[in-house]
């Protein structure tokens, strides 16, 4: 087996300046299918960027990032949104769709990928049945906790079925209890075979399920 | 029902005061469009009707001949600027007077055909040559004198005629469209406003499509749909209102207008012109929808950095 078929994602030195200031330097690592990585560091390490990279919001400016052998760099921007529906993203602040309910919420991402509205109940609700809210189906975002907004998010995120799951501090608004239950969702989902990455400076998280980290700090990885 | 349209009828209901103002606007912009429209159409007709008409009458001597008279006719049959020449004997100049003066027999009564003189009446084809025909047709041996029929505001002389028929038709035209167009301009800048704020207002949202792998197309769908309706909506309102409005006044105005055949006479014929201009509204709001709700959208791309 090549090193490109057991690395799903890779970059080789990477770096990404905004303007004159790096956020990332002369970075290289691979994922491989199926594993649990932490992106750990303090704010401003370039965490996000990374992810950023990954989901091709921003691409390098020296370096190649490649995710199933596919340079991101190289993408057009009309390839993007097929890229882009193979893969799940959980936000810190949850980005979820004020003005629809948690239903719509999710199967909004469904009607994305264009799959049929007949089948969009059956999905949905077993991905909110996963994620424990079923009886919240019909609430709004506002009617809900910081804890339920972000398996909201991750609800509409694993309703595509993804490859990959990007996480950027999933847990940043969430109690202790709260981010443990989402971590044990984001466990259970990796276990399923899916690559989790996920950003994080929970500390406490990081010790307690024992994953392979990546910490950035000062633009670079300073340990893998 | 399509999800893009029903997002689109979401976006309204929860903005209902932003989508009344945009209706509205757009409602006055194709009531007037309606207007004009009929507008100009019933000042083209008046023209022909002008243009098509007996309108220079040349009234003969009592002495004229037969052969005379039918190569002054085969002449002014030839001329290329002339039409419609026809020959009125003095017994059908008499019955033509007894027909306008039905309403008093008394009037008729009194007057024998040899007081009324023959005459020929053509029309030309374009009204330039009204002045240059009227001169070369006065000069014949047989011919006395020479009337113009299409006198408007009692105009002495026939250049004024001429020109006051066609300035009027010009400022129909150019005023009306100058009207319309500036009513467009208005509700194009309506509709992109709304949808701008549309957008504003959508930016998370889109933003959080464009993460989930959304594409350009199912981004923009809802807005522009949202900017059809209200369009189709105006269009739709605004032609009702005219051509209520022009049902109701038409018996009056076509009363006024007599035989000028400003507005079609049989039901079929006005349902058919309404029918046209309705087609054409849809086609240019339309285009004013797209084009508004496009120019919107595209002050929110964003390239990848």
């Amino acid at each position: 087996m090549s090193q490109e078929e057991v690395s799903q994602i890779s970059f080789k030195e990477v770096t990404k300046t905004y303007g004159s200031l790096a956020a990332l330097d002369n970075i290289s690592f691979e994922i491989k299918k199926g594993e649990f990585v932490f992106i750990t560091g303090p704010s401003g390490a370039g965490k996000t960027t990374i992810l950023k990279l990954i989901l091709g919001q921003v691409i390098p400016s020296k370096g190649i990032v490649k995710v199933d052998g596919l340079d991101i760099a190289s993408l057009e921007e009309k390839n993007l949104p097929d890229y882009r529906q193979k893969i799940g993203t959980i936000f810190q602040d949850f980005k979820v769709l004020p003005e629809r309910t948690v239903f719509e919420n999710v199967s909004v991402a469904l009607a994305v990928i264009g799959l049929p509205e007949t089948e969009w109940e059956e999905r949905v609700k077993h991905v909110l049945k996963l994620v424990g809210l079923t009886r919240q189906m019909n609430h709004f975002p506002s009617q809900l906790s910081g804890g339920e907004l972000q398996r909201v998010s991750l609800a509409r995120a694993l309703s595509v079925n993804p490859k990959i799951i990007l996480a950027d501090e999933p847990t940043g608004n969430l109690d202790w209890e709260t981010s443990d239950t989402l971590m044990e969702l984001l466990e259970k989902i990796n276990k399923e075979g899916k690559t989790v990455i996920m950003a994080t400076h929970n500390m406490e998280i990081v010790k307690k399920y024992k994953k392979r980290v990546i910490h950035v700090e000062g633009a670079t990885i300073v340990e893998k | 029902m399509n999800k893009h349209f029903k997002t689109a009828i979401s976006y309204i209901r929860r903005s209902p005061f932003q989508a009344l103002s945009a209706s509205f606007v757009l409602t006055l912009t194709f009531f007037a469009a309606t207007l004009v429209s009929l507008l100009v159409y019933s000042s083209s007709k008046l023209l022909t009707y002008f243009e098509t008409r007996p309108q220079v009458i040349a009234f003969l001597k009592s002495d004229a001949g037969d052969t005379d008279i039918a190569s002054l006719q085969h002449k002014l049959e030839s001329n290329d600027h002339i039409r419609d020449v026809k020959y009125v004997s003095k017994e059908e100049a008499l019955s033509i007077y007894k027909k306008a003066t039905s309403d008093n027999p008394l009037l008729g009564q009194l007057v024998s055909p040899s007081i009324f003189p023959s005459s020929l009446e053509f029309s030309v084809t374009d009204l330039s040559f009204a002045q240059g025909t009227i001169d070369e047709v006065k000069g014949e041996s047989i011919v006395d004198s020479v009337g113009f029929t299409a006198a408007l505001g009692g105009e002495s002389s026939l250049n004024d005629v001429i020109g006051r028929l066609k300035t009027v038709t010009t400022y129909v035209r150019v005023g009306g469209i100058v009207f319309v167009g500036l009513l467009a301009i208005t509700s194009l800048v309506v509709l992109l406003v709304i949808t701008s704020m549309r957008v504003v207002g959508r930016r998370e949202e889109i933003e959080i499509l464009n993460l989930i792998g959304a594409t350009k197309g199912f981004i923009r769908s809802p807005l522009m749909i949202e900017a059809f309706i209200y369009t189709l909506f105006g269009v739709v309102l605004g032609w009702a209102i005219a051509f209520i409005a022009v049902l109701y006044l038409a018996p009056s105005v076509v009363t006024y207008f007599g035989e000028i055949p400003i507005l079609p006479k049989d039901a079929l014929g006005l349902f058919g012109l309404f029918g046209i201009i309705l087609g054409g509204e849809i086609l240019g709001g339309s285009l004013l929808a797209v084009s508004g709700s496009l120019l919107a959208i595209s002050r929110v791309k964003k390239a990848r950095q």
